[in-house]
């Protein structure tokens, strides 16, 4: 096992800087009143605790945030009128990584053993201990092999290379669900300072420290937003808006999932898909240029913007394996990968023996896993551009929008080259070894490009007293995981679209002169290139439903005032038939201070399976099943690991992370 | 006979909506009521104050919720001098241009002809079905806005009636401009291109407190009575516009005891409403000369007081009240599902600005009674006088069921470079 020790990444500086600017500016932005409504300097310090606890886990987040806003409007400066400036600070301490160490901290895992449906040498084995262990009594076995074979790997030997030990690992998937015949493997799930296996280099490789305030990074993420506006004003009476800076750009007219509004990444580590979305946007350099042509003779309204995003490519944050929200636990799965790609490891239930069952095994390094991530470095064709047209005509407000940009999630490109561990000396395998196989588990992570064609529109429908909100985009260039390939994975286009519905509706027996908020969204998603077949033992190709929806539900009532706000959100995910019950009560005691106490409920069919893999394949002769061909591909066994994840959906996928959640925010 | 002939020509009789021509004597009486003598009644003498002692005495001068709150002790009334607002010499000048020009369509909400000025001058007849609608006309485009205006800043505090307690402040900033059948401000008499044909529209923004910052509002009305009006959203922590459904102007404004509906006595349609002339009677308003009054210390800005409450919970203007001819008009919603049973309007006959407002909840019980203080633009702001407007000049809407208030204080500036047309877009929401 290694420890990160050559780099201290705690950042200490830039949190003092972040604290000795806002403290600055606290105290040096006084008021400047004046007629124009703006001229005033306004300076906002928020602190805000959560406190969420999960079920079965305890504490999962003890996080303390401090918020400072800075907008200062400065008034005409050359050409441009109305030029502002906006900062945006904000640093995070979560203390769960303390508090609650034995599940994400330094102490998190244990030692454990995978399923071996064998049975041989039992019905499970410590990891170490598969197939190709000197231990494993089936190991003797493969003597038959060229060269012996090549399985096996360092769990014991702290002073050999690629130390690989049973401690501080988790089953992959083990929160969820049962391996029940299927793949799984052990996932360190200490932050990589502690531990550094599995941790993809600049992409999922945070340290406790950067866990518990990942916004002191080498991104410098504490400045959340800064950035300047202005505009530049023509006789007509139409403008040249330009925002220049760190900074969200927000297209589309949904709640909660994203159709157009997909310029920033996002960081669901923070609380899954739960947080406001500005709470969760990770800001960008980007440059906006919006010729705001304003009313003509056609429309009420029309403007017609460019948006660069000019910023180094970054990925959502998807959470990395060992802290407390891990969207669609892909960040176990692809830290559980790349230990398997670095040090080699056990994975239950794999190969077949002839004996009844399959015996968990013992994959050496370089074999199988994640090789690594290509995460675009800066130049100017990595970066992102946007156009969008937007207007009102006749009470319709509508958009029409194209983007270029670089997917945001991973994709996982295998065709790598690699070892075979049936053949490590070139017996039958005659190509020079580390070399592509096909349909092997061994990959490296890429963000494509991706370009998008989509547009919005709002209209209101007074019959039924609602607003209806309208968006959709068609994409190409997304990639998606496919056992039919055999790179195993392809493109697709894909559909998206959401119908949103808002209606104000009194509901007297709870509140008679205030009406609740309802809104509902049905979100859709359709591969166009959707590839799926049955094979022998389950279906084969692309995991990712073909045709989906969630439906989401919001209900929201007032009282006091609108200081005390009760709200249940509900979203449901057809296909994964997984539903989330978040209902929430806001209370504002003053107006500095707000409560607020919630929880978030799963329930539905959880963890789903899917083709793993296992009868791919890819060393052929030695992996072939009765009759199978070098290039047939999978026969379609499959399990919950790892593909289920995306049948099961992020909803599906966090069935076991129920919880009660407390939130203070006070304004200084 | 075709319904669109008959019609035809009962409009060019006159038969539909319209009841004798007006004169230019009618425009006199309109725009100076107090010529010839301001109002009295008995019991009711400037300088005095009205409190539960001797109320009883002035009832006949005061709407009967104003007349509970004192008898109550809840608050006294101090009476001012009767005097005349002044009106826009450009307003007078557009009525009398298009006197007559306008009529009633066959429906409520249908105005035919109108180009500028007060569409109905003449006093309103007890006789005529349409009168209360003719009145509320004129309160629709009457010149209370001066073309455009801002509020900046606008205080609001959600009080506890009982206890006095101040639960929530606001500090906003609210524009208007009229898009159509502009006398004061150029262009005149149009914004143009305004291919919507939109009347008005009013942009806020919500400058504190913290987790209200940033929340805009826009609301646009059209000049075809028929067409709902475009209400948006921009909330800040969402950092989206949305759109309002029409319904939700009758929730609380931001909480307030304030329905968006309310603004200004009314802000909706006419065809929403049964109107109903109720009558003619001189009643004690909250009509003043902002300078002459004890402002408040509170809060502070520059070269600017703000008028101050009083009374429990503070919940009262603080203002002198002036006996003025007031039309009482009734509206009863269209909608049976409407949030409240009907408004009592009580419309200043000078200026047709809404200072009284009762507030019927659908039982029919007394909910709310809104006051809207207005000073004369002479004694306003320098940079005000001579602008012939009724200064909206604080606001208190009493919830008499809750014990509940919200009172505001507004500093007005009728100043075009303040609100500009580009603040009245979406886009706009989105940048700022």
């Amino acid at each position: 096992m290694r420890k990160t020790a050559t780099k201290d990444r705690r950042n200490t500086p830039l949190a003092a800087g972040m604290l000795t600017l806002a403290v600055g500016v606290v105290h040096t932005g006084g008021a400047a009143a004046g007629d124009m409504p703006n001229e005033e300097a306004r300076v906002d310090v928020v602190y805000e605790n959560a406190t969420f606890a999960r079920r079965d886990v305890g504490l999962s987040k003890f996080r303390n945030t401090l918020k400072v806003d800075i907008d200062r409007q400065l008034g005409r400066r050359g050409a441009f009128d109305d030029v502002g400036v906006n900062l945006k600070l904000r640093g995070t301490f979560d203390g769960v990584y303390r508090l609650n160490e034995d599940t994400y901290g330094n102490k998190a895992g244990g030692a454990v053993r995978l399923e071996n449906t064998v049975g041989i040498p039992g019905s499970s084995v410590a990891h170490g201990d598969g197939l190709g262990s000197p231990t494993n009594p089936l190991t003797a076995g493969l003597a038959g092999l060229p060269g012996g074979g090549a399985f096996g790997f360092n769990s014991t030997d702290p002073s050999a290379p690629r130390y690989n030990p049973n401690e501080g690992m988790a089953v992959l998937g083990e929160h969820l669900h049962r391996t029940d015949g299927g793949v799984a493997f052990a996932v360190p799930v200490r932050p990589c300072d502690k531990d550094s296996r599995g941790c993809i280099k600049d992409y999922l490789d945070a340290t406790r420290q950067e866990l518990e305030s990942p916004e002191f990074n080498d991104r410098w993420d504490f400045i959340r937003e800064a950035y300047v506006t202005g505009s530049v004003p023509f006789d007509d009476g139409s403008a040249l808006f330009m925002k220049v800076g760190k900074q969200q750009v927000v297209w589309g007219r949904t709640d909660l999932f994203r159709v157009l509004d997909v310029i920033n990444p996002v960081d669901y580590s923070r609380n899954n898909i739960y947080d406001e979305l500005q709470d969760i946007r990770i800001p960008m350099w980007i440059m906006q240029a919006e010729y705001r042509a304003g009313a003509t003779e056609t429309f009420d309204d029309l403007n017609f913007a460019v948006v660069w995003n000019f910023d180094k490519f970054r990925p959502h944050n998807i959470g990395q394996c060992g802290s407390p929200n891990v969207i669609l636990d892909a960040g176990c799965f692809m830290r559980g990968m790349k230990n398997l790609w670095d040090n080699g490891g056990t994975v239950a239930n794999f190969a077949n023996l002839g004996l009844p069952g399959l015996a968990a095994t013992d994959f050496g390094p370089n074999q199988i896993g994640i090789r690594k991530a290509h995460l675009p470095s800066w130049s100017l064709s990595n970066t992102q551009l946007g156009v969008k047209l937007e207007g009102q005509k006749s009470g319709v407000g509508f958009s029409l929008n194209a983007l270029t940009y670089r997917s945001q999630l991973p994709s996982l490109r295998g065709g790598i080259p690699a070892n075979n561990p049936f053949d490590p000396v070139g017996a039958v395998d005659t190509q020079p070894q580390p070399h592509p196989y096909p349909y092997l588990i061994a990959f490296d992570v890429h963000f494509p490009r991706v370009n998008l064609i989509g547009g919005s529109m709002d209209l209101q429908v007074d019959a039924i007293k609602s607003v209806f909100r309208l968006e959709a985009a068609l994409t190409e260039g997304e990639e998606f995981p496919n056992g039919l390939r055999k790179r195993l994975f392809s493109e697709s286009r894909v559909f998206r679209y959401v119908v949103g519905w808002d209606r104000p509706t009194f509901i007297p027996f709870l509140n008679k002169t205030r009406a609740f908020l309802i809104s509902a969204q049905l979100f859709g998603q359709h591969l166009l290139d959707h590839e799926l077949e049955d094979r022998p033992l389950g279906k084969v190709g692309m995991p990712d439903w073909k045709d989906n929806n969630i439906f989401t539900l919001l209900l929201k009532g007032f009282y006091m005032n609108d200081r005390l706000s009760p709200q249940v959100i509900m979203a449901h995910d057809f296909r994964g038939e997984a539903t989330t019950i978040a209902p929430s009560i806001d209370w504002l005691v003053s107006d500095n201070l707000k409560l607020t106490v919630g929880a978030n409920v799963k329930v539905g069919r959880g963890a789903r399976k899917f083709d793993d893999c296992r009868t791919c394949n890819p060393f052929h002769p030695f992996s072939a099943s009765p009759g199978q061909g070098p290039n047939d591909g999978s026969l379609g066994l499959g399990g919950f690991e790892p593909l289920g994840r995306f049948r099961a959906g992020p909803i599906g996928m966090a069935q076991e992370e129920d919880e009660l959640q407390f939130v203070l925010q006070y304004k200084f | 006979m075709k319904m669109k002939t008959m019609t035809s020509m009962l409009l060019a009789a006159g038969v539909i909506g319209t009841a004798q021509a007006a004169t230019e004597a009618d425009v006199d009486k309109s725009f100076g009521p107090y010529k010839s003598g301001v109002p009295t009644v008995a019991g009711v003498k400037p300088g005095m104050v009205i409190d539960k002692s001797n109320v009883e005495a002035a009832k006949a001068a005061l709407i009967p919720s104003m007349a509970q709150f004192i008898k109550s002790g809840q608050t006294t009334l101090a009476v001012g001098e009767t005097y005349s607002f002044g009106i826009s010499k450009n307003y007078i000048d557009a009525t009398r241009k298009n006197l007559n020009k306008v009529s009633l369509g066959p429906n409520v909400g249908d105005l035919v002809g109108f180009v500028a000025g007060r569409p109905f001058p003449q006093e309103p007849d007890a006789k005529d079905p349409r009168a209360g609608e003719k009145v509320f006309w004129n309160f629709q485009h009457n010149n209370r806005i001066g073309d455009s205006y801002t509020i900046w800043p606008w205080h609001m505090e959600y009080k506890n009636m009982a206890s006095g307690k101040v639960e929530r402040t606001l500090k906003q900033e609210y524009h208007i401009i009229q898009w159509k059948h502009r006398v004061d401000q150029d262009p005149r008499p149009e914004v143009e291109p305004n291919p919507s044909q939109l009347l008005r529209s009013g942009y806020l923004k919500v400058h504190e407190p913290q987790d209200l910052k940033d929340t805009q509002l826009l609301i646009s009305r059209f000049s075809d009575d028929a067409k709902l009006d475009e209400v948006y959203l921009y909330l800040g922590f969402q950092r989206r516009v949305r759109r309002l459904a029409s319904n939700q102007v009758t929730d609380p404004f931001l909480g307030s005891d304030l329905m968006v509906e309310d603004f200004e006595g009314y802000n909706g349609r006419m065809r929403d409403m049964k109107w109903e002339y109720k009558g003619t009677r001189d009643l004690l308003v909250p009509f003043y000369a902002h300078n002459k009054q004890k402002l408040a210390e509170e809060p502070k800005e520059p070269d600017f007081k703000f008028i101050d409450f009083g009374g429990e919970g503070a919940c009262f203007p603080n203002v002198t009240w002036q006996l003025r001819k007031t039309y009482v008009i009734e509206s009863v919603p269209v909608n049976p599902d409407h949030v409240i049973s009907k408004r009592v309007h009580y419309v200043d006959a000078e200026t047709y600005a809404l200072s009284l407002n009762e507030i019927y909840d659908r039982k029919g019980e007394l909910w709310k009674t809104f006051v809207i203080a207005y000073t004369d633009s002479e004694s306003h702001m320098p940079k005000n006088a001579g602008r012939g407007v009724a200064i909206n000049d604080g606001f208190s809407i009493i919830d008499v069921q809750a014990k509940h208030c919200t009172t505001g204080k507004f500093k007005v500036h009728l100043d075009q470079e303040m609100s500009p047309t580009k603040l009245f877009s979406v886009q706009y929401m989105r940048g700022s």
